[in-house]
């Protein structure tokens, strides 16, 4: 498949979940009375689901946090692993590089979802508190791969050639260092989003950060199930749509990527 | 055609083309047994598309005429296996596998007649012989170990071991000696002497014209893909025919002498009791007294590994553990880049070896070097890129160049442009680490000519140049000879060239004095 | 070979730290509960004699030192504490949740790794092809997708429109083994993922060692092609893909707890969302320590077993 194709078929393939989850909110009327659980037809287009209520408004209202949550976190993470992985790489004091890196390296050992549970178990957190916790688990291997890419750059000869020409050490570390590691950085990017919606909704799946009944496609699958018999549209929607989406990411960022790679490849003499 | 008989391998018409340009075209080649014959030329002119052509591999997408014809044990018709020595050896092995294995894989198919049980002892047999042919003693060792534990002289002659395991009646060898130093050249010359003289053809693809005079019985003398001259080695050094051969020939002789003794009085630049070490604890350099003069070329020389680089690193402030002093003007200079000021910044500058690695890929090579007239020398960003222009312009770079990202220059190119990056501070002092190692002879030539012209012009410019190259080393007034780490000899070039004391400065001679008179057996 | 010895010695000493860092953390959770941690704990029924054996039982009258270092020494003796809602031992939870995890995760492990090293092989040879092709997208999709959404559709498809299979293991209790039924979907669905990034990996590790320059080379020399990709390519493909193994041990264990509270099925999982749910603080710390170690081990073993299939550079420990 040409990657030109791919992309096309990573943008059909999450364009539905996409546009449901940012501009569904805004297409849903008011919430009609509640209706019997789990019944099919009655002028419910998709029945209604484990209180009654309609579940194509459910699904209208549901992407949002997900999408919103996941961005919030990937973003997060960044905003503490660059500057960290940053400061590493440059810095000539071994101890400040230690210092820095190495409760990365006991926290990458943590399992993520054992971290969010655990903290779920006491602090019961709500959508904030969530996107800060799965921020939280991806900064480490974050900073990991940032630090690699920006200590590639740091040791080449290109950073002694700037120090030699007085450069300061912000314009070495953002103008040479971090535009040296923004390839990876993209690169990595894609993976962790699709990393974070799953964690994301995995979590919403089991409760955490969320209310019971709240409108989220993870919960929808989680509450609806047990109707799974006589209701099956109130599971297989929203699990589609979120099978659609972290698809849908992977496969963009997949072939955005692969034609980076060979734009890069075609340009050198 | 009694002598097509004679030869293992031939090209006739050759024309390889990529997206409609011929990278290579109207080759002819006939490669005799025992002979040497070696393919000369600038980087991109083809010897290497040709070189490959005996081995049947083409780049990729290449549009290829022509007949390369190979003969197995003197039968025409059946292609003979053909050896490959390529430049990198490392690149070859496989790093996850042992040298044993490496070479069994070869030995295998030609134990596959014999009965099972003899198989593993025959195939032994032949790698241990291969790997005697080859020069590579203590074989038990050896075999037991990965590629990336050998050093790079045992690499290549394990793919030299395979390649004579293979029963290869060609080998082809691609760039054998580039960067390396004397001493090791002279032993890879005698190596692949070795091989001819057991009758196996060698093809040498090399711009280091000592190693082809000393190694070479015909020459073929490419140019952007065309062989402009051929012949016997001795016919073509005394008498070329061709323009382009007596400019090859003549760049590599002609190389300028430095002028008369300068510096007197107070050195610009002095260092005292340096001891360098590396990872805190081992020492690698020891320098107890060497002084630069005003205006004086100061070359130092010494093998890979002998601590040159570093010496020149503790100058430029870019290996801080080192105890002793280093004196500008007489004024201590701090250990450290950063704690050095512009001005002292601005007073020793440093050039690095590899040019493509010390810009910035991402930015266009004049504003790269005007950056040096803002930051050092606090110029307008307008006067510093008019400066900067001018002074690309005076070493050889054209104004369409300058405006493009290093990845669209060539290696050369960026040399001077890093040249021109570190003039732009108005320097004391430059220092020139390899600058000219892994340059093809003809930009070589031009990066030498461009170093001649500073110490001439500019008065007040003091140069060293780190080198393990005994030609470059003709440019300086004055050579300090560095030996594992100790500063063993120094004193005028003149001196040190002609009767030169320490037995480590006079065996460095000896070999380059071999290599370059072509002294043959 | 000092440089491998000085490699173990500082990676067991990273495994020691990282193990410490876990018990530390675990800990410093409970303290982290707003206000008084009984009153918290005993969340929507505040009766106060439930506050009382609550404080009694986490000892929480003594200061946090103190508590740490019983509760520490009592992970040294294997005492790992109390439920608070049960006032069994948090062992006996583990004891009864280990059979149906370690089922699961043998069954997962023993299948991932032919799999895995499969398909990704299968699809390196026939590289560019359709195979490939398919293999290469199919792998790159289900990659993303979270475990409980392909779950309920594969429950949905293959237990209530076909039934093929039994939609979850309820009913069957912890022995599991005498239904195999039940497991063919919870296995499939926590292969998913693992599966998918180890050929990938491994399909990759695979294209870039045949198109080597010592590849190039053994097949100039007449190597066999089979020679050249088993024994030239595969090596060279396997180390990633073992530290890939590691990792895939923290998608195993979320993987794992979607698919047992999925499928119903009583393991490991199970009881640490109950524990949650309840609140029940020894219990998930307990949980917490064991998974915590057990990754650190296997995350230890893999880097172990990485560096020891490339010789050429030292993982980073």
């Amino acid at each position: 498949m040409t990657t030109r194709r791919r992309f096309a078929l990573g943008l059909g393939v999450i364009v539905v979940p996409l546009v449901l989850a940012l501009l569904g909110p805004l297409l849903t009327g008011e919430p009609g009375p509640r209706a019997t659980s789990f019944t099919l037809g009655g002028g419910h287009w998709l029945g209604t689901d484990f209180v009654g209520r309609d579940v194509w408004q459910q699904v209208l209202l549901g992407g949002r946090t997900v999408v919103v949550t996941a961005l919030a976190a990937t973003a997060l993470a960044y905003l503490v692993a660059v500057p960290v992985a940053l400061m590493s790489a440059l810095t000539r004091v071994r101890w400040l590089e230690e210092l820095l890196m190495r409760p990365l390296d006991v926290l990458l050992a943590v399992p993520s979802l054992l971290l969010i549970l655990l903290v779920a178990s006491v602090l019961a957190p709500g959508a904030v508190g969530l996107a800060l916790l799965v921020a939280l688990v991806n900064v480490p291997d974050a900073a990991r791969i940032v630090r690699a890419a920006a200590g590639e750059a740091a040791a080449r000869p290109a950073v002694e050639a700037l120090r030699m020409q007085g450069e300061s050490r912000w314009r070495i570390a953002v103008g040479y260092v971090g535009r040296s590691a923004l390839r990876t950085l993209a690169a990595d990017a894609g993976i962790r989003l699709t990393g974070v919606l799953y964690l994301v909704s995995t979590a919403a799946f089991l409760g955490v950060g969320v209310a019971p009944d709240a409108a989220d496609w993870a919960v929808m699958v989680d509450r609806n199930r047990t109707g799974l018999f006589v209701q099956p549209w109130a599971v297989v929607v929203p699990a589609l749509l979120i099978v659609a989406l972290t698809t849908g990411t992977n496969l963009l960022f997949d072939a955005a990527l692969e034609k980076n790679q060979t734009d890069k490849r075609g340009r050198r003499p | 055609m009694s002598d097509v008989t004679d030869s293992v391998a031939e090209i006739r018409d050759l024309r390889v083309e990529i997206d409609g340009r011929a990278i290579v075209d109207g080759v002819r080649l006939r490669v005799l047994p025992g002979k040497v014959t070696a393919l000369v030329g600038a980087s991109g002119s083809g010897k290497t598309t040709t070189g490959l052509a005996l081995l049947g591999e083409y780049p990729p997408g290449a549009r290829v005429t022509g007949e390369v014809r190979r003969t197995a044990h003197g039968t025409v018709g059946s292609d003979g296996p053909v050896g490959y020595v390529p430049q990198h050896p490392a690149a070859v092995l496989n790093p996850a596998r042992r040298v044993s294995a490496l070479l069994d894989d070869i030995a295998r198919p030609q134990v596959r007649h014999l009965p099972r049980a003899q198989r593993r002892t025959t195939a032994r047999a032949l790698v241990l012989r291969a790997l005697s042919d080859a020069q590579l003693p203590d074989a038990e060792a050896l075999l037991r170990r990965y590629p990336h534990q050998l050093s790079g002289g045992q690499q290549q002659r394990v793919v030299l071991a395979q390649a004579l395991l293979l029963g290869a009646r060609v080998i082809v060898a691609d760039e054998p000696t580039t960067g390396q130093d004397a001493l090791t050249k002279s032993r890879v010359v005698e190596q692949l002497k070795a091989v001819a003289a057991r009758g196996i053809a060698i093809v040498l693809l090399s711009h280091d014209l000592d190693v082809v005079r000393a190694l070479a019985d015909e020459v073929l003398v490419m140019r952007a893909g065309r062989v402009v001259e051929s012949g016997p080695v001795e016919r073509l050094w005394t008498a070329p025919r061709h323009e382009w051969t007596r400019r090859l020939l003549d760049e590599q002789r002609a190389v300028p002498q430095g002028g008369a003794d300068v510096g007197s009085g107070r050195p610009v630049l002095e260092v005292r009791d340096l001891t360098a070490v590396h990872d805190r604890r081992t020492a690698v350099l020891h320098a107890p007294r060497l002084a630069l003069h005003a205006g004086e070329c100061l070359a130092v020389v010494g093998r890979s590994g002998s601590g040159k680089t570093t010496l020149a690193r503790c100058l430029a402030g870019l290996h801080r553990d080192h105890d002793g002093e280093i004196l500008l003007d007489g004024a201590p200079l701090p250990r450290s880049l950063r704690r050095r000021g512009r001005a002292q910044l601005a007073a020793v500058q440093y050039v690095f070896q590899d040019a493509r690695a010390a810009f910035d890929e991402h930015r266009p090579v004049l504003h790269q070097v005007a950056r040096t007239a803002v930051r050092l020398r606090g110029a307008e960003e307008r006067a510093a890129t008019d400066e900067a222009s001018a002074t690309l312009h005076r070493l050889g770079l054209p104004e369409a160049l300058a405006h493009r990202r290093p990845g669209e220059l060539s290696g050369g190119e960026l040399q001077r442009a890093a040249l021109a990056r570190a003039l732009l501070a108005h320097p004391r002092v430059l220092i020139c680490d390899e600058v000219t190692s892994g340059l093809d002879t003809v930009t070589r030539r031009g990066i030498l000519d461009v170093l001649a012209g500073l110490v001439g012009e500019a008065e007040d410019l003091s140069l060293v140049l780190i080198t393990h190259d005994l030609d470059t080393a003709r440019l300086a007034h004055r050579i300090a000879v560095l030996d594992t780490g100790e500063l063993v000899e120094q004193g005028p070039a003149q001196r040190v060239l002609t009767e030169p004391r320490h037995p480590f400065t006079v065996s460095l001679m000896e070999t380059t004095e071999r290599l370059e008179a072509g002294t043959r057996t | 070979m000092s440089g491998l010895r000085s490699f173990v010695a500082r990676r067991l000493l990273l495994g020691a730290l990282q193990t410490v860092a876990v018990v530390l953390l675990v800990f410093a959770l409970t303290e982290a509960l707003p206000g008084d941690a009984a009153v918290a704990l005993a969340g929507d029924q505040p009766d106060p004699a439930r506050i009382a054996a609550i404080r009694e039982a986490m000892d929480l009258d003594r200061p946090a030192y103190e508590r740490l270092a019983g509760w520490a020494t009592g992970l040294l003796h294997g005492d790992l504490g109390t439920s608070l809602t049960s006032g069994r031992p948090v062992a006996h939870y583990i004891a009864d949740g280990f059979g149906p995890t370690l089922l699961l995760a043998t069954l997962t492990l023993a299948l991932l790794v032919p799999i895995g090293f499969g398909l990704g092989v299968l699809a390196a040879r026939h590289e560019g092809r359709l195979v490939d092709r398919l293999v290469s997208s199919v792998t790159l999709a289900v990659y993303a997708v979270p475990e409980f959404a392909l779950g309920v559709l594969l429950v949905t498809v293959l237990a209530i429109k076909l039934a093929w299979l039994p939609p979850t293991a309820l009913g069957y209790g912890t022995d599991l083994l005498a239904h195999p039924a039940a497991l063919v979907l919870p296995v499939l669905v926590l292969l998913s993922r693992p599966v998918c990034s180890l050929s990938r990996l491994v399909r990759a590790g695979m294209v870039d060692a045949l198109a080597s320059p010592y590849a190039a080379h053994a097949r100039r020399y007449g190597v066999p092609g089979a020679r050249v990709r088993y024994t030239h390519a595969l090596p060279n493909a396997l180390a990633p893909a073992v530290q890939q193994l590691a990792r895939t041990v923290d998608w195993l264990l979320c993987g794992v707890i979607v698919v047992e509270a999925l499928f119903v099925i009583p393991g490991l999982g199970t009881v640490l969302l109950n524990a949650v749910a309840e609140r029940d603080v020894p219990v998930v710390q307990g949980l917490a320590v064991v998974f915590g170690v057990l990754t650190v081990v296997l995350n230890l073993g893999a880097d172990l077993v990485a560096h020891r299939l490339t010789p050429r550079a030292g993982v980073a420990a």
